[in-house]
């Protein structure tokens, strides 16, 4: 019987070798890591590449011609940044103060029922309400009504994100602050915040994502984006639109996701 | 068969480090051989290398004069009993199926496993009415180490491995699971490998201790005896620590002495009778018992004498009470803590045998270190003692 | 809200049958997300490094957007049920994964230890011992699996896939007309109805098949 993983923590051990020091070394022995920082932005690109190489071998119809060329598709990627940025630092400006806000003793009732709230808030279809908010009577179709849906469905998780991240803060330390003599809001902006930082990061993260990926869904109210190209090759039925983009919209999320987890290795405080 | 297991110069080497040099040992049939050692000279790998959880690098084990060093280690295993410190039952399974695990495995009927199960949580002093449907969680420490044994016990493996079975309960606990531990071998007579670091556990229930070292072997291997007479060189002598005295009392159990006889009567009985009774002793104490002949208060003459109300409240509660088990070590420590100067001995059942006082205890001391003399003189080393012991010790 | 009350008396029996599609829909993704989600689990949990990876390529999975992923399911297997369903069990691996990861990675070392000491076969101690201890963990990973999948599930009638989600597309189509309100209200209120329903039936199977021992 060969030794298994599993022997071998029956075995007293000798010391692990030391760690690497450099970041990259770390990086790389974390297969998960090398796959989320190495691996996916190849992957994407690698995709964009054979999609792109596909599509320029084939002899294109008059309606593929209309949507695949570089203007159409082009525009397509900028509505969708422009769109999804603006939901996004929407989201961040509601959700982060409202977070912190709602973690005040004077809140402290209120944070059950706005985590419940959020919980139950993605059970609700995204499609359900961009399209609720979408009749005539109510805010129409639009832009406007895009960001205003996608702020609305991307605002409980964020929110949740923040409150938990604050909340789990050590009571301890807490306390230690004011022991100190901190004022309440010295030991929010020296301690808790700072403290809080990654988990607030990473919930702007998931703010981004999530704006992203629900953004796509505009083109179903005439908001514009990525969601164009792929809704163009369903409703057209040509599969060379509809995978350009699926993959298109695909990668852009991943890209985003991948700069928003370096940004979020870069910005995190040191000795956490 | 001579020996139940053979170990010939098993080494493990672990990478960078070596763990176990060139054990080479002899295990008899039905002894409990302890191995014991400071942390890190490799007594657990060299047990664990037995039911080859750990896979020696070199060397070889026989179980029965059966070469086991390559064959299925599942199958192994199955033959071989196996207790560890954290117990480890599965949380999962009622303890009729955690004892079951093994004969399940290999394949036994329902009738006999639900048999077996019984019988052996009733060897363990469990009533398995009232633990066979309960669970881990709902046990108490000692009763979850007891579960353990009797799992380890299920299908009735001629040899049991077991690493620091008692390390992780409380002294009083481990001193009571000690000696229902012993009593039990007394009726299984399995071939016992027992790791501890704890010198005193080691002497109390070995018949053979093996003392590694931290050069990862054998620095002596034999009888407790021999161990604490002539300890083999410096290290043996600084691992078994300062009271090497003391510690052979250890050796010699309750039940090997004689008990004194001490005026004893039922707490119904009239103050007359109690009165002619303590007089009638030498003793300035008599023992009262309650129906089951079980020891309840030491009351003096002048508790007898004093006003009324029921002979079951005057006088001291009885607090230093042992078993045939114990060995005269615990029941020493017993009579220092008593307030009458000496151990009550009771049977299984709890009820009254008799008391043992210093002067056993002593005389074992003075024989102890003449027998040994004696023995080394003609040089019989491998003797074994319980059966010598008996005349001179009344 | 009048509208939308004579709406759902006319149309009840529609509502129910989609409904039940719409479960029947998620729930054919979570058997087999499970059935994968552990498997993958079992084989990776004993390496720090493979857990990682594993842990990290269906957490890329759910960073794709729905329509995207639908898209690409068209593109591969075409329009309808099957798409979807692919699709949702993709979403669904990553909970299910993290989770008997660490379920798996939970088991005290000494109740693995004892299993292996009394000669249980590996398999044996998979099975007997080791799925059932990280259960309550893996069952955890289900239910969050099942949340986040009814609601993408809506989406997926789009590309020809049954259930609630009908109705939110048919009211968009018919926006101008009084039906639309009440379409896409019922059909979004039916999808959080759905994702109760499922949440009550996951505590009941939390309950019977959760060992008493191990039960809080």
């Amino acid at each position: 019987m060969s030794i298994t993983a599993a022997d071998t923590d029956l075995m007293q051990q000798p010391a692990p070798e030391a760690e690497p020091r450099s970041a990259l070394g770390r990086l790389l022995r974390d297969p998960g890591r090398v796959w989320g920082y190495i691996g996916i932005p190849i992957v994407v690109v690698a995709s964009w590449i054979a999609v792109y190489r596909w599509i320029a071998g084939l002899e294109l119809d008059s309606i593929e011609q209309r949507w695949l060329n570089a203007d159409r598709v082009s525009r397509a990627i900028i509505e969708h940044i422009q769109l999804s940025l603006a939901a996004t630092v929407l989201v961040i400006v509601i959700a982060v103060p409202l977070g912190i806000m709602l973690t005040r003793p004077f809140a402290k009732p209120l944070t059950p029922l706005f985590i419940g709230l959020a919980n139950i808030g993605q059970a609700i279809p995204s499609v359900g309400l961009l399209f609720f908010l979408a009749l005539p009577f109510l805010l129409g179709i639009g832009p406007r009504t895009a960001i205003v849906g996608v702020v609305a469905y991307c605002l409980l998780p964020v929110l949740r994100n923040t409150m938990v991240g604050i909340q789990q803060v050590d009571r301890a330390l807490i306390e230690a602050g004011r022991g100190m003599g901190l004022t309440r809001g010295a030991v929010l902006a020296r301690i808790e915040l700072p403290l809080a930082v990654p988990v607030i990061l990473a919930g702007i993260r998931t703010a981004l994502i999530l704006t992203v990926g629900t953004m796509v869904l505009a083109t179903f109210i005439n908001a514009g984006g990525l969601g164009d190209l792929i809704n163009g090759g369903i409703v057209n039925n040509r599969t060379p639109v509809l995978l350009t983009g699926a993959v298109l919209t695909a990668g852009l999320a991943l890209l985003i996701d991948w700069i928003a987890g370096i940004a979020e290795e870069v910005l995190r405080p040191r000795g956490l | 068969m001579e020996h139940m297991i053979r170990l010939d110069e098993l080494t493990k080497r672990f990478p960078g480090q070596l763990a176990v040099d060139s054990v080479s040992m002899d295990i008899p049939e039905g002894e409990i051989v302890v191995f014991v050692g400071p942390s890190g000279c490799g007594k657990t790998t060299t047990l664990k290398m037995i039911n080859r959880l750990i896979e020696p690098t070199s060397g070889r084990i026989f179980l029965e004069d059966e070469d086991v060093t390559r064959i299925n280690a599942d199958r192994l295993r199955r033959r071989i009993g196996y207790v560890i410190q954290q117990i480890g039952l599965f949380p999962h399974m009622t303890i009729a199926s955690n004892i079951a695990t093994v004969p399940r495995t290999l394949g036994w009927d329902k009738q006999r496993i639900a048999e077996r199960v019984d019988e052996l949580l009733e060897l363990v002093g469990m009533d398995p009415e009232a633990y066979r449907d309960r669970y881990p969680k709902e046990l108490s420490g000692g009763q979850n180490q007891r579960v353990g044994v009797a799992r380890a016990l299920a299908a009735d493996p001629a040899v049991m491995l077991m690493d620091e079975p008692f390390g992780a309960v409380d002294p009083i606990t481990r001193e009571r699971l000690q000696n229902e531990f012993l009593r039990l071998q007394d009726e299984v007579n399995k071939t016992i490998c027992f790791v501890t670091h704890d010198v005193d556990e080691a002497i109390k229930m070995g018949d053979r201790i093996a003392i590694f070292g931290d050069d990862h072997g054998i620095q002596q291997f034999d009888t407790p005896e021999m161990i604490l007479s002539h300890p083999a060189n410096e290290f043996v002598e600084d691992f078994l620590g300062s009271g090497a005295a003391l510690k052979r009392l250890h050796l010699r159990r309750v039940r090997e002495v004689a008990l004194t006889a001490w005026p004893a009567a039922g707490v119904a009985e009239d103050r007359d009778t109690l009165r002619e009774k303590l007089e009638d002793s030498e003793q300035s104490f008599l023992l009262l018992l309650d129906e089951q002949r079980q020891p309840v208060r030491w009351v003096s003459r002048r508790d007898l004498e004093r006003g009324e109300g029921r002979m079951a409240d005057r006088g001291l509660p009885v607090a230093a009470i042992i078993e045939p088990h114990a060995t005269l070590h615990d029941a020493l420590d017993e009579m220092i803590t008593s307030n009458v100067g000496c151990a009550v001995v009771v049977d299984r059942e709890g009820a009254y045998q008799g008391v043992v006082d210093i002067d056993p205890v002593m005389t074992a001391v003075n024989t102890l270190r003449a027998e040994l003399r004696e023995r080394l003189a003609v040089g019989s080393w491998h003797a074994v003692p319980t059966e010598t012991v008996e005349e001179g010790t009344s | 809200m009048q509208a939308l009350g004579e709406f759902l008396a006319r149309r009840w029996p529609q509502l129910l049958e989609l409904a039940v599609e719409h479960l029947l829909l998620v729930l054919t993704a979570i058997v087999l997300a499970t059935f994968i989600g552990v498997m993958i689990g079992v084989l990776v949990y004993r390496s720090a490094a493979l857990s990682s990876l594993a842990t990290a390529m269906t957490a890329t999975i759910l960073t794709i957007p729905s329509l995207a992923l639908f898209g690409l399911m068209v593109v591969w297997v075409g329009l309808g049920d099957r798409s979807a369903v692919i699709a949702l069990t993709a979403y669904a691996l990553l909970p299910i994964v993290r989770n008997t990861v660490t379920g798996l990675q939970g088991v005290d070392p000494a109740v693995n230890e004892s299993a292996k000491g009394m000669g249980l076969s590996a398999r044996a101690r998979l099975l007997r011992i080791d799925l059932p201890l990280a259960w309550p963990v893996i069952l955890t990973g289900v239910r969050v699996a099942t949340m986040l999948i009814v609601s993408i599930a809506a989406i997926a009638a789009y590309i020809g896939a049954g259930g609630l989600g009908n109705w939110i597309f048919d009211g968009l189509a018919r926006r101008g007309s009084v039906v639309a309100m009440p379409l896409i209200i019922s059909g979004t209120l039916g999808v959080v109805a759905v994702a109760f329903i499922l949440d009550g039936f996951y505590i009941v199977v939390g309950r019977v098949t959760t060992p008493r021992g191990i039960r809080d």
